[in-house]
Parts: C-alpha cells; structure tokens; sequence
C-alpha cells in the first residue's frame, strides 16, 4: 500500500542513488477505471521537470528511477492530465456509495502489472491528523477509511485542464441523493453534474433542489435544454421554478417548451405559491358517466402516459369532461365486474378544494376524510385538477424532514 | 432614451445584495460599540481611519468578490486547495478564533440589548441561545432572518442624530481631512485597530464570496457584483462615520469619554429619539445581535467541516454529522456562556473582540493575497500591478499597525511607554 502523502516532497532517487530532485507531484490519466500514473514532476530547486513513468522502478517508500540519465524536459500542464497532489489531494470528490461529498485526506496507490494505479482515496480524519503532525508522529496514528476509486465521482471541473469524465457512476444515485449534493455543492461544481445527468433524471433531481438553485442552474444552462428538463418535471415544480426566474427569461423559455406542457405550467403559476391550485396536478384520469368499468379501465390502459400514482378515475358528464359526478378509486374498479356502470361504484359525497383555497388546507381535507386525493374545482365548480397526498406531504412536512426521512428510507 | 439607460442599469440594481448585506452585518453589537468609543474617548479624531478603513474593505471585499466569481469557489476552499495542510490549519484556525470571538460579541450585546429593557441577561442570553440552536436546526432561520435585519434599520437614526446634535462641521471636516493620529497612544491604537477588525471581518469576506459562489457569479457578470461591493462598502462606512459623529456631538461633548454600558451607546440617540433612545438602540442591538448569533455559528461551522470534509448540513442527525452538529452546538454554547460571566465589562469586551480581530487579520489578507494572485487559479483576472500596490499595502498597514499595538502592550507591562 502506497500512499501520496508519504511520496512527495521526498527525494527522487536516481539508479545509482543519486538524488535528482524532490517528487513535487505525480500525473495521472483520470480515464482509466483507476486511473495510471503516466508520469512524474521532480522538482529541482526552481526548475520543475517532466519524467516519464516508463522511467520508474520504484515508488515504494521513495520513487526510484530506473535509468540515471534522464531526459530532462520541463513539465508544462497538459489537457487530459491531472496531477495526483494538485487536483485530486484535498479536492472533493463525490462518494457514490456514501450518497455524500467527501474531501480527500490521501491517495492509495498501487502497483498492477508493472503499471502504477490509485486505487483509492483516504477520507478520515485520522489522514488529515497524519499529515499535521510531525513526520515521525504519522505511523503512531492508526485508522483509515479508504474508498475504492470505482465508487468516486471526479468532477472535471476541479483541474484546470481540459478532462474528459466519464459520469456512468452517478446513475448509481438516486435522485434524491443527487439533489442534496446538487444542494451542497458550489454552483459551478453543481450544473457540472447536473449537465451529466439525462433530461428525465435531471427533472427527477431538480424537483428536489432549492427553489434558488434551480433557478440559477436552468438559467445557466442552454434554454433548449433547460425547456427539455422543465417539460419532464411536474408542472407544479417547473412552476415554482419558473417563478423564481426573471420574468422574460421563464417567457423565453415557456416558448421553447411543448405548448401542451407549457400551457400545464401557466396554469399552475396563476395561482399563489402555497395554494392548492399550485401543488395540483392535472395529469389525471377522466371517465364519462355512461362508461362500463370495463370501459374505465380500458381508457385507463389506453393512455400513453398513466398517471403515477393512479389512485381513482375521476367520473364526469358526458357532454362536459369538465363537470365532476364524482370518482371510482381504483379499488373499486378492480374489484368490480367489468360490466358494471361506473356509476353504481362511484363515490358521489367527495369533498373538493378550490385552487385559491391554501395547501395545508387541501392536506387537511385529505387527512380528515381518509382521501388519497382530493379533486380540486374552480369558481364555476369546474374540474381543474387534484390534489394527492404526495403534493400535500411536501407542503406539510418542512423539506429537511422530508429529506431525512428519504436518507433513512434508503439505508 | 431613458429607457434603455434604465434597461443598462437594472442588472446593477438586481445586483444589489450580499455586498450590502455583508457590510451592513458590519454593524452589529462590536461594531456599534466601537464606532460608539471611537467617537466618546476621541470626538472626531478617528473620523480620518473610518475613511481609510472604508477604502481597505472596499478593496478586500473586491478581491474576495472577484475570486468567487473566477474561481467559482469558497475561501476556505481555494485555503485547503492551494496551501499546504498544515498552513490551511493556521488559517482556519485563525479564521475559527476570530469568528468564535464575534459570537461571543452577538450574546454579549444579546445581553446588553435585555438588560436595557430589564431584563437580567442570566435569562436573555440562554433563551436567546436555545431559540437560535432551534431556529436554525429546524431550518426556519430563513424565515426570521428578515426581521432581525429590519430591526438593525433602527441604526440609521444615527444619522439623523448625528445631524440634530449639531456637530461643529468645521471640526468634523477638518478632522476627516487633516487628521492628527496618536500612534503611540495605546487606547488610540486599540480603538484604531478594533476599527479595521469590525469594518474588515473575515467572516464578512468568506460570506461575500460564498454568495458570490452560491449564485454563480460568472466573471462576465462581475462588474454588477462589484457595484454592489462598493455601494455596500461606502453606505456601511457613512453609517460608521455618523454614529461616530453622533456621539462625538453627544457624549464627548458632555465629558463622558468612556462607552462602558449599552445606555451610555444609547445616550448618543438622544437628540433624534428623546425619551425613546433606549429602546430604539436596544432593538437595533438585539436585531443585529440575533441576526449575526444565527448565521455565525452556522457559517463557521459549515467553512470548517466543508474544508476538513466532515459530513455537513443542518438536516442531519447528530449521528450521521457528528461533527458537524457538536460544533454548530458548541460555538452557540460557548458564546452564551462566555457572555453570562458575572461582572463581564460588555463594551470593553465587545472592543476587545475586535481588537482580536485586527490583530489575526493580516493571517486572512495574505492568504487572500497569495490566493488572488495565483495564476492557475485566477488567468488574467489576478490583481493589476497598482490595485496590488494598494492592496499589499493594506495588508502591510494592517499587519504594522497590529505589530506596534502588541509592542506597545508588552511595553506597558513593564511600565514603559503611556
């Protein structure tokens, strides 16, 4: 096991023993699944030098070079290589198994096949302790928790070179997870993820990140696919954050959006923020009153998208999609023979919100009467929408709690 | 025409933020105390610093504005990224004395806001410390955020008093212009220092550039940000400028040369508030003291375990940030314990705070320094050769200055010097 805090600032050892400088840093091809040591930079008073790592024999304890006459060449900074002490010692990485950012207290290295790896980082604090104290101090203090350089996350961002950073390993995450680091890290660091992420994971993320955030990183990024991401999100969280835009740039991108889509939003963001008209959805399944549940639920498989979660058809007149007679919960329609009017298995006693009346208490609707959604009417009774006891949790529940409560789901 | 004049300055004016914000944070409980001595024990004669300190944070919140928006990174960050580890421990931990100082400061004027309206800070401070632990572990700090910062408008009667107090202007101007410093005195130079600690805080310049990160400040949209910086800057030194003027007019007038209670800082109100004075200070005092208890320990914490790597945010159980939560709770704990010794002389102590400050000062401006001058990190947006003229300058005023009060403290030890 070789560590880059017990390599560097230690001399570089020629064939015969003789010193040839100082190990100022080692260069790696981030690409590799663990990444190689492509080279070394020996640092000789002011002069920094190139070595390739064709020239190493040994890096155990010291770094030795194989030949004593080396090709001098002085070290320029190149796209594609980072170096080991600059960019990845005490940078922040991403630990994809941990869900968290981690900074990195030491790098291991090992030897594979005559070729020099990093394996892995060390992340505990016992590392930073080691590197503190005197160097004679260091092997008295034990402990580390190295994580395997398979389950990191590099961000390009870090070195100020030209990278090429596969971002395969951040499907891993669940979008959730994904947007408390996109909450965590610095924005630039963030819309480096995020434009790694495709346009439905990117939505999924996005609607759990700050209002703020958001706004800045669909500001920040190519309007087409800013549109794109919004189209995939609720339209209640395209509204919130398009709300927290500035005005022409939440026109401009609404005119890149699908005009069905567009038009969802629109709707939403003519309500207040807490009220039960914004957190509605309107993705929803309506049934005509003279249909079969046979027929009810053959429209229902008939949908290109169906509402997720399904929890009830929404049963209204025949010459007025949008006059509600009343809803079948799904329950029911499956428990019913497909010949059966929807009519004989329908609830007609549903409450129903209005979309000025506020979100905690469209909750309270549905906490008090057992409902898993409750529909929501406008002025002229009209159906616009529901309101499910998912949209109704998010306004009840501080967003730290939620948070909390889906880390420990996922333990 | 006019329209598209308006149209170029709108994004300077949707600007304004954080630089304003951050500069007024300046005026909390050890600001005012020490505006308030500067202007009892001197009259005018500090008005000249107040001018040079407003220009040093000028330019030290530039570069800090300017490194977030090139770099894209928190302080503390481009610290622990470009140092070696064992100069990013002397800096934070320099960084970590100064702030847990300030804390102590916010509890003291907790204190001192309570007690001028009767209430015995023995229960003030404790309620004030589990209220702002609950406010901001709950998460619903954003929400009384704004209030806090509405009752520190209440400083701006300063200015009014400043006015109806009828300073001799003539003597104002001359002071400010030809000023007469008294370097070797050492309650001047404490008072001088304590100045630049409260006007240039460090913490006030991680928290600019943080925002300036958080937002995403591109280098293009850099100059919005600088305005902001300035016009934060220059509002934040006149407010300085007029509560030293104001108890000047006041106080020094009256003889009473000493600010050592909150009623003495609140007597300076007078002329605009009357009867009145106390409370109007004392809600100024116990909105800028919660305002800065709640974001300071929280700030702190988050440079501290973001540059170490610790397991950070305040949703997390004592379990999961260990850390994290035991430091947030410990620097709340040790501020309000700290400021419930019996018999603590607040003011002195609120100026002793910011004397600390001024004195681990020059650590934080060559690290910035060194950090906005780096090549690789900054391109072509390091400092020009004359704005690092000035700002190495600073640096060095800063540094000499606290040198010579250390000298001049040792020397008084051993009965030497005033």
């Amino acid at each position: 096991m070789i560590f880059l805090t017990s390599l560097v600032d230690r001399p570089v050892l020629g064939q015969a023993g003789e010193t040839i400088g100082k190990l100022e840093d080692l260069i790696v091809r981030i690409g590799d699944s663990y990444p190689s040591v492509t080279g070394l930079v020996v640092k000789d008073g002011r002069r920094r030098f190139f070595v390739p790592a064709s020239h190493l024999a040994d890096l155990n304890g010291a770094a030795l070079l194989a030949s004593s006459i080396v090709d001098l060449a002085p070290f320029t900074r190149r796209d594609s290589e980072v170096l080991l002490r600059r960019d990845v010692l005490d940078h922040q990485l991403i630990d994809i198994t941990g869900r968290r950012i981690v900074r990195v207290n030491d790098v291991q290295l090992t030897r594979v096949e005559g070729t020099y790896r990093v394996v892995g980082v060390d992340v505990s604090p016992q590392a930073l302790l080691r590197r503190l104290g005197p160097r004679a101090l260091a092997n008295r203090i034990v402990g580390r928790q190295i994580i395997d350089w398979s389950d990191v996350q590099y961000l390009a961002s870090t070195a100020p070179v030209q990278l090429k950073v596969s971002y395969d390993r951040l499907a891993d995450l669940h979008p959730v997870d994904l947007a408390r680091i996109v909450d965590a890290l610095s924005y630039r660091e963030s819309a480096e993820i995020v434009a790694a992420l495709d346009e439905e994971t990117a939505a999924e993320t996005l609607e759990e990140v700050s209002d703020e955030r958001v706004a800045d990183l669909l500001e920040g990024m190519d309007q087409e696919r800013a549109a794109d991401i919004l189209e995939e999100m609720t339209p209640a969280a395209a509204a919130d954050a398009l709300e927290d835009l500035e005005d022409d740039v939440a026109e401009q991108l609404l005119a890149r959006m699908e005009p069905e889509e567009a038009a969802d939003v629109q709707a939403l963001m003519a309500y207040d923020e807490d009220s039960a008209g914004r957190i509605m959805t309107t993705d929803f399944v309506r049934v005509a009153e003279n249909a079969t549940v046979g027929d009810a639920l053959a429209i229902v498989r008939s949908l290109e998208e169906v509402p997720d979660p399904l929890l009830a058809v929404y049963i209204v007149a025949v010459d007025d999609p949008d006059l509600l007679r009343g809803i079948v919960r799904l329950r029911a329609l499956i428990l019913a023979s497909p010949q059966t009017p929807v009519l004989e298995v329908m609830d007609e006693d549903v409450p129903t919100v209005g979309p000025e009346d506020r979100a905690e208490d469209a909750a309270r609707v549905l906490a008090e009467y057992n409902l898993l959604a409750v529909p929501v009417l406008g002025a002229d009774g009209h159906l616009l929408g529901i309101v499910t006891v998912d949209d109704a949790l998010a306004v009840l529940l501080p967003e730290i709690w939620q948070r909390r409560g889906a880390r420990a789901g996922f333990a | 025409m006019k329209g598209g004049r308006l149209r170029r300055a709108w994004p300077y004016l949707l600007a304004l933020g954080p630089g304003l914000l951050a500069a007024s944070a300046g005026n909390d409980a050890g600001g005012i105390a020490t505006y308030a001595s500067a202007g009892a024990t001197y009259g005018y004669g500090l008005l000249w610093a107040m001018v040079l300190v407003t220009l040093f944070v000028g330019v030290v919140q530039e570069m800090s504005a300017r490194m977030g928006a090139v770099t894209g990174k928190g302080f503390s960050d481009l610290v622990r990224e470009s140092f070696s580890l064992r100069v990013t421990a002397l800096i934070l931990l320099t960084l970590f004395i100064a702030n847990a100082g300030i804390i102590v400061s916010e509890f003291i004027g907790i204190a001192a806001a309570a007690e001028l309206f009767g209430v015995s800070r023995y229960f003030a401070v404790p309620v004030a410390a589990v209220f702002v632990w609950l406010l901001v572990t709950r998460g619903t700090y954003a929400r009384v955020e704004k209030i806090f910062l509405t009752l520190t408008l209440a400083f701006l009667a300063y200015i009014g008093a400043a006015f109806l107090a009828h300073p001799d202007w003539h003597a104002v101007f001359r002071e400010t212009v030809l000023p007469h410093p008294r370097l070797l005195d050492v309650g001047y130079l404490n008072l001088l220092i304590a100045l630049i600690g409260t006007t240039i805080s460090p913490y006030m310049q991680l928290y600019v550039q943080s925002s300036v990160v958080e937002k995403g400040v591109t280098p293009e949209e850099y100059r919005y940000t600088r305005f902001d910086v300035i016009i934060g800057t220059v509002s934040a030194g006149l407010v300085a400028m007029f509560i030293i003027i104001a108890t000047a007019a006041t106080l020094h007038k009256h003889g009473i040369l000493q600010v050592d209670t909150a009623e003495r800082a609140a007597l300076a109100l007078e002329p605009i508030a009357g009867p009145f004075a106390k409370a109007l200070f004392g809600l100024g005092l116990l909105g800028a003291s919660l305002l800065a208890a709640g974001v300071l320990p929280l700030s702190t914490t988050y440079v501290m375990s973001e540059a170490f790597g610790f397991e950070r945010g305040v949703s997390r159980t004592w379990s999961e940030a260990p850390i994290f939560m035991g430091l947030f709770t410990g620097l709340v704990l040790l501020g309000a314990v700290l400021a419930l010794i019996p018999g603590l002389p607040l003011i002195k102590v609120l100026v002793g705070v910011y004397v600390l400050n001024g004195l681990l000062l020059p650590i934080e401006l060559f690290a910035m320094l060194r950090l906005v001058n780096d090549k690789e990190l900054m391109g072509e947006h390091v400092n020009g050769p004359l704005y690092n003229l000035l700002a190495w300058g600073i640096a060095i005023i800063v540094s000499l200055l606290s040198l010579l009060l250390i000298g001049q403290t040792v020397l008084g030890w051993f009965g030497v010097g005033t």
